[in-house]
């Protein structure tokens, strides 16, 4: 216990918690500015959506330690290295989801819009995004939470972050300490989870919380 | 005025035009239902106007001026456009949805609001109740008032409405139609209204336009030109054999010629002024008689304007030259 909570005051434990969170943030908004720009110009092509998708399936089928093994011959080690990697982890999720996402808006909606004199920007932004908010950010979602635990890989490629007490608990053979760095992800991952889901929600527009209850297809 | 002249349409990869060689004028304030069998064209040729689609060959002349003299999304926001799946936004309030155009035409909120109201009141759905409703709150024919006030809302000249009332049990299409028939009446839009169903383009047309398949005009005629004279063989069997029947429904008993009431009539049938003579004849025939009892309302002592025959009936459906209703 007193190992334990001596990880927990460690000087150094409060910048590992933050460069964890930073990797985090950083790895999910790169991710979402690569993705939904990605997802916006391939989703009309279904070509295009086949390959984003198969690329994306691809992409979450490669192990993370893998991804973060393959980046430091180019990067080094470190911090570059590692948010390289995640991002690249990040991708995924986010990419495939905004390409179903936006495809699944029903074709008379879109006819509609396009009949009434919306223009091409104007139905993607102003009916497309709305109406796949909520399955973009489940992906945002996914990404997320997958990128808080795929964070603790960092050290191995000099990286930092909360994998260091787990490393370091395996290395000096202390369950205290690699249980600190776990629990701290661990607590981490579910106030990313709590977080995601209520934006999730906050991003649903109404009409569309009130078909989903009354599970009309609106779709 | 919309005027097709010589329109045609092949899509990029087939040696077969969709739409072949068009040539017809819709006049104002007129309903002109395009009618045929699937794959006739009549919905390619409806999105031709608003240029949702465009002509390989011909063109379309919207008051005078070929509709390719402004950009596509200029055109149709001038031109209201109602569809079969109604396309009603899932994530935009019943207000905001029928607020779509005067929104990308820039109105001010007071002027869209004050239009809001008037289309929801029009179509039967109260504002103060429906505002800020969203679709999925409402049934399938609430949804399709809302879509036709949606296309109204900017006030365009022009209506395309491709099956508008496709998606609803056929009480609620029948209440639906005679709706809108009585909007019309005061709106007189001029309407491009596409179905597949010959009874709907009898009852809602002012002109039908039959086509068959390959996009080739059959007949351009008055309902009642239509089922009097087909010009083709074709045109005869997709109107059906039962083209006398069809022709009553156009005619209400108010708008004919009556019989002076005979007796007391107590055990006659009571036929309703607003019914179509096909349903008069249907209600005397159902009760055996020869001629029924013509009152003004449902009310059984309602007062009676005179009787209806077998035989006056009769005489209409030869022909006898009755104005329609």
């Amino acid at each position: 216990m007193d190992e334990f909570m001596g990880v927990l005051q460690r000087p150094d434990f409060i910048g590992n918690l933050i460069l964890h969170i930073e990797y985090t943030v950083l790895a999910t908004v790169l991710g979402i500015l690569i993705a939904i720009p990605v997802a916006v110009l391939v989703h009309r092509s279904n070509a295009g959506s086949t390959i984003a998708i198969n690329v994306g399936n691809i992409g979450r089928a490669v192990p993370s330690l893998a991804v973060l093994a393959l980046m430091f011959p180019v990067f080094g080690l470190g911090f570059d290295s590692a948010l390289f990697a995640l991002t690249l982890l990040a991708v995924p999720p986010i990419l495939i989801n905004a390409v179903v996402g936006l495809r699944q808006v029903s074709p008379q909606i879109l006819d509609s819009a396009k009949g009434m004199g919306l223009s091409g920007l104007q139905v993607l932004t102003g009916i497309q995004v709305p109406i796949a908010a909520p399955i973009i950010f489940a992906g945002i979602r996914t990404s997320a939470v997958l990128i808080v635990a795929s964070v603790t890989l960092a050290t191995f490629i000099g990286g930092g972050g909360l994998g260091d007490y787990i490393v370091e608990g395996y290395q000096r053979n202390s369950t205290a300490i690699a249980l600190a760095g776990a629990l701290a992800v661990a607590v981490l991952a579910v106030i990313t989870e709590a977080t995601f889901a209520g934006l999730q929600r906050a991003f649903t527009p109404k009409g569309l919380r009130i078909a989903q209850k009354r599970g009309r297809a609106t779709k | 005025m919309i005027e097709f002249e010589g329109v045609s349409k092949t899509y990029a990869g087939s040696d077969r035009p969709v739409v072949n060689d068009l040539t017809f004028n819709i006049k104002d304030g007129e309903i002109c239902v395009l009618v045929g069998p699937s794959g006739c064209g009549k919905t390619t040729s409806m999105r031709m106007v608003n240029r949702l689609i465009e002509p390989s060959e011909g063109r379309i002349l919207i008051d005078g001026e070929p509709n390719t003299s402004m950009s596509g999304t200029q055109l149709r926001r001038k031109i209201g456009y109602a569809i079969q799946q109604i396309g009603l936004f899932p994530h935009r309030s019943i207000a905001d949805n029928i607020a779509t155009v005067p929104n990308l035409l820039g109105w001010d909120k007071d002027r869209t609001n004050g239009r809001v109201d008037e289309l929801m009141d029009l179509v039967g759905l109260p504002p103060d109740q429906y505002r800020g409703r969203y679709p999925a709150e409402l049934s399938g024919g609430q949804q399709q008032r809302i879509g036709v006030a949606r296309a109204l809302a900017a006030d365009p000249p022009i209506m395309l409405m491709d099956e508008p009332f496709g998606a609803v049990d056929p009480i609620t299409r029948d209440r639906l139609q005679n709706e809108f028939l009585h909007i019309q009446e005061n709106i007189k839009k001029t309407i491009v209204f596409v179905t597949h169903d010959i009874d709907e383009a009898i009852k809602m047309g002012d002109k039908i336009a039959i086509l068959k398949e390959g996009g080739i005009l059959a007949q351009y005629d008055t309902p009642e030109n239509v089922l009097v004279n087909p010009a083709s063989e074709f045109v005869q069997s997709f109107v059906g054999g039962d083209r006398v029947l069809k022709r009553l429904s156009l005619t209400r008993v108010g708008d004919v010629e009556l019989e002076p009431p005979t007796g007391n009539g107590h055990d006659l049938p009571r036929i309703l002024e607003e019914w179509s003579l096909r349903d008069a004849l249907s209600e005397i025939i159902g009760a055996g008689a020869d001629r029924g009892v013509v009152v003004q309302n449902g009310d059984s002592n309602g007062s009676s304007s005179g009787t209806i025959t077998l035989d006056s009936i009769r005489e209409i459906s030869h022909g006898a030259g009755t104005p329609r209703g």
